[in-house]
């Protein structure tokens, strides 16, 4: 569970996030739409415990990632826009790695990790060192070692850019599952198909602060639109 | 999950860092083994040529009975205080870069890892990365300071114990200041802090190396007075606070066999060492955390307290306006638009990263107080074989100087393009303009700088004029060769993968920058000083040709070698 309570955070005299609350609820799949600079990017670093929050608090399985950071992480799975990873060493052994620093028993990781490689089809790669691997194959690596510790809370940033259409429906299709089995998902995406498919509540960030929250129909009973690209762009339009 | 398991953190990182550097130096060495070997060569032909010098030059020093020990004393009570300062400003240069612009940092922040395990971690990485090369560079010295006294075996097991327990103090102190600086200050407040730190320093090392008033009759008879008085300016080095004087200490009692001295001063040491030590290791990851967090929170804004030389951003159109810069380069810069754009990209990019030019204003702030300093030295000089000796010291420290910043800012050029680098392979510039774009630019620039330099250092020891040229020529030459060698090793040895120029330098082409330029110096001084028509008995004035070409032709070919190498290199690389 993740809870949001006026969240704000400001970049010297730029308001990047603004009084931002939101409950995504254990087992819900919750995307979050906006335009470049709308201030999710900045949201989910804060959810990270990347950046301390100007004012308000974020709750990730009742831990405050301010105050209990170890406590909310180890619960947390989390995928940045361009993750990083160790390029001298092979996939195997940096999900070794990652499991080892969430504790995990030997067997769960070796087990976890070889599941999660064989779905996303890292088996060929898994001895290559990774700086060899493509851009595709490393956003492949990164969600694998994030999610082989079973997290409860699940907070990907872009997590499909650079994949392929296969690879893209495995994650989607991963994702939907980790929801129904009660894991929290939260997603940042620019492509709304996404959002339309898979979220069981979709927010709209604008300027920093969250324009509309509600599930796809509910969004299109609120504005009247029917499609969600005309509700975005009705939402996220300055000229108005 | 296992809740009950402590994680063994820090064994982790470790181990998974080893993994990295252990096959980043296997991939090195497997890519051109020509380059390990060479690279091996340098560091035993080092340690051993400068052993030989520091060996001869101290047992020289020795040979003076009575003032001989005095000043091999004061040297390394001089060595290690300039050491401290050395580590504690690269510390903090390094430590900034590594706690704050690293993407590990960021990744293992987001993993359940304490923050204060990756600070631990950062700032062992940054001392190790600050500290080696300095290290490396002082042993032979050491160990020939050792071989002068015919130190005992088990010297040369308790003094590296010693450093080791030495370097800590700079690396924790300079960690410090970079959470300090990151903290509070902001980059537009950092350059004008540190503009101000720069004309404070060589105003108050300009008075404070004020000469000393001695009588020919005190040279005859009292010569220690003279000497001690003369070495008062270097007293600072004796102050009881600094580990420096700990660690010099130490290492002195240990020579003269004053065991209980170094006891004692080792256990000085050892108590700062853990008290800071564990300062940092265990209660400083919060700090560390709030700082990141208002690094990250900055975004190019003006830190609360700076605001009042703020300036307005520029708006739409106003936006993409010439600048000064843009307006300054097109007056000096005839050469076609799109160098023009380069060399304002670099410039700016250059300004921008305090951390860069930071480095670059200590170095040329020490060189400014030291000539304003030549003044009153010159009135000292009686005799010609001092003024010609001085004169080509002068010469080696302007170029040594020189060195140092080529290496330092112009090698990294092409690595630091990084992932960017296709921006300027793509465009119709082509690699082999953007080389020479890069090379004329940081040659001009160096060139005025060192010829400016040199003649006014020339000008303060009261040379006639015809030397004063031909010193400010030799040194335009070598800031011909000294940057093409830079900008030409920098090209075939590219790091893309690293965004820290410390990182960039630390490698293999940055070393052998460094060696070659220094030996490079080295070599042309004694050519030019053997061939002068005035200087240390003269020599004809066909040896003084024959010195000319022997180190224009050198010069040249140690310049254009690797630039055409460079060229080739970025010619074929893959990006």
């Amino acid at each position: 569970m993740i809870e949001i309570e006026h969240l704000t955070k400001h970049f010297g005299d730029l308001k990047a996030v603004d009084d931002v609350s939101l409950t995504v609820s254990k087992g819900e799949f919750f995307v979050i739409l906006g335009p470049n600079a709308a201030g999710k990017t900045t949201t989910i670093k804060v959810m990270a415990g990347l950046m301390k929050p100007t004012s308000g608090s974020v709750r990730i399985c009742g831990f405050d990632i301010g105050v209990s950071p170890i406590e909310a992480r180890r619960r947390m799975a989390y995928v940045p826009d361009f993750p990083f990873l160790y390029d001298k060493l092979t996939p195997a052994e940096f999900f070794r790695f990652t499991g080892k620093l969430f504790g995990m028993e030997e067997a769960a990781m070796e087990a976890e990790a070889e599941r999660l490689a064989k779905r996303f089809n890292l088996g060929e790669f898994l001895a290559k060192p990774i700086e060899g691997l493509s851009h595709g194959t490393k956003q492949r690596v990164a969600i694998v070692s994030a999610l082989m510790h079973s997290p409860e809370v699940v907070v990907f940033d872009e997590p499909m850019v650079g994949l392929d259409p296969h690879h893209s429906r495995v994650l989607k299709d991963t994702l939907r599952e980790q929801a129904d089995a009660g894991v929290t998902v939260f997603v940042s995406t620019h492509q709304l198909s996404v959002a339309e498919e898979m979220a069981d509540r979709i927010g709209i960030m604008h300027q920093g602060r969250l324009a509309a929250v509600g599930s796809h129909e509910e969004l299109q009973a609120a504005n009247r639109d029917s499609t969600l690209e005309s509700i975005f762009l009705s939402l996220t339009n300055d000229d108005e | 999950m296992n809740d009950a398991k402590p994680i063994p953190h820090w064994r982790l990182l470790v181990g998974v860092n080893r993994t990295q550097s252990w096959r980043r130096l296997k991939s090195a060495v497997a890519q051109s083994r020509l380059h390990a070997f060479l690279m091996g060569l340098f560091v035993v032909g080092y340690a051993w040529l400068a052993y030989a010098l520091f060996h001869k030059a101290l047992q020289f020093t020795s040979s003076f009975p009575g003032l001989g020990p005095v000043l091999i004393e004061r040297m390394m009570f001089l060595l290690f205080a300039f050491l401290f300062l050395l580590l504690l400003l690269s510390n903090v240069i390094i430590n900034f870069t590594n706690l704050f612009r690293n993407k590990e940092t960021q990744f293992l922040l987001s993993l359940p890892v304490p923050r204060q395990v990756v600070y631990r971690w950062k700032i062992f990485e940054s001392g190790i990365l600050a500290s080696w090369a300095f290290l490396f560079l002082i042993a032979p010295l050491v160990a020939a300071y050792g071989a002068t006294y015919n130190a005992p075996w088990h010297f040369y097991l308790v003094t590296p114990l010693f450093v080791a327990l030495f370097v800590v103090l700079p690396a924790i102190l300079g960690s410090w200041a970079a959470l300090g600086l990151a903290r509070w200050v902001d980059r537009r407040a950092f350059q004008v802090a540190a503009v101000l730190a720069v004309i404070v320093l060589i105003v108050a090392a300009s008075s404070w190396l004020q000469p000393e008033t001695v009588t020919d009759e005190m040279l005859e008879t009292r010569v220690l007075d003279v000497v001690d008085r003369l070495l008062a300016r270097t007293r600072f080095s004796l102050f009881p606070f600094l580990p420096s004087y700990w660690v010099s200490s130490g290492i002195t009692q240990w020579v003269e066999g004053a065991l209980m001295g170094t006891f004692f001063f080792g256990l000085v040491l050892l108590s700062h060492t853990l008290f800071f030590g564990y300062l940092a290791l265990t209660r400083t990851g919060g700090f560390f955390y709030g700082a990141l967090s208002a690094v990250n929170s900055r975004g190019g804004g003006t830190a609360a307290g700076w605001k009042f030389w703020k300036r307005k951003p520029a708006l739409d159109q106003a936006a993409f306006a010439p600048r000064p810069l843009d307006r300054l380069a097109r007056l000096l810069w005839w050469g076609r638009g799109d160098t023009r754009a380069l060399i304002v990209k670099d410039i700016r990019t250059f300004w921008r990263d305090a951390t860069q030019w930071g480095q670059s204003l200590i170095l040329f702030g020490l060189l400014i107080a030291y000539i304003v300093n030549l003044r009153h030295f010159s009135h000292r000089l009686t005799s010609d074989f001092w003024i010609d000796l001085t004169s080509y010291l002068n010469l080696g420290a302007c170029a040594l100087n020189l060195a140092t910043l080529t290496t330092r800012f112009v090698f990294p050029q092409i690595s630091l393009e990084g992932k960017r680098i296709w921006i300027i392979g793509m465009a119709p510039l082509g690699m082999r303009r953007t080389l020479m774009a890069k090379f004329l630019f940081s040659t001009a620039v160096s060139m005025g700088v060192t010829m400016a330099l040199v003649g006014a250092s020339c000008a303060m020891l009261s040379i006639p004029p015809g030397r004063i040229l031909y010193f400010t020529l030799t040194v335009g030459v070598m800031a011909f060769t000294l940057n093409a060698l830079a900008v030409g090793l920098g090209a075939v040895y590219p790091n893309f993968r690293e965004d820290n120029p410390s990182k960039i330098v630390s490698g293999f082409g940055g070393t052998l920058c460094l060696v070659l330029s220094f030996l490079y110096i080295i070599g042309m001084l004694s050519l030019m000083a053997a061939t002068s028509r005035w200087a240390f008995g003269g020599s004809s004035v066909a040896v003084f040709w024959l010195g000319w070409v022997v180190f224009l032709g050198g010069s040249f070919l140690l310049g254009w070698l690797p630039l055409r190498a460079g060229i080739r290199k970025m010619a074929s690389v893959e990006i």
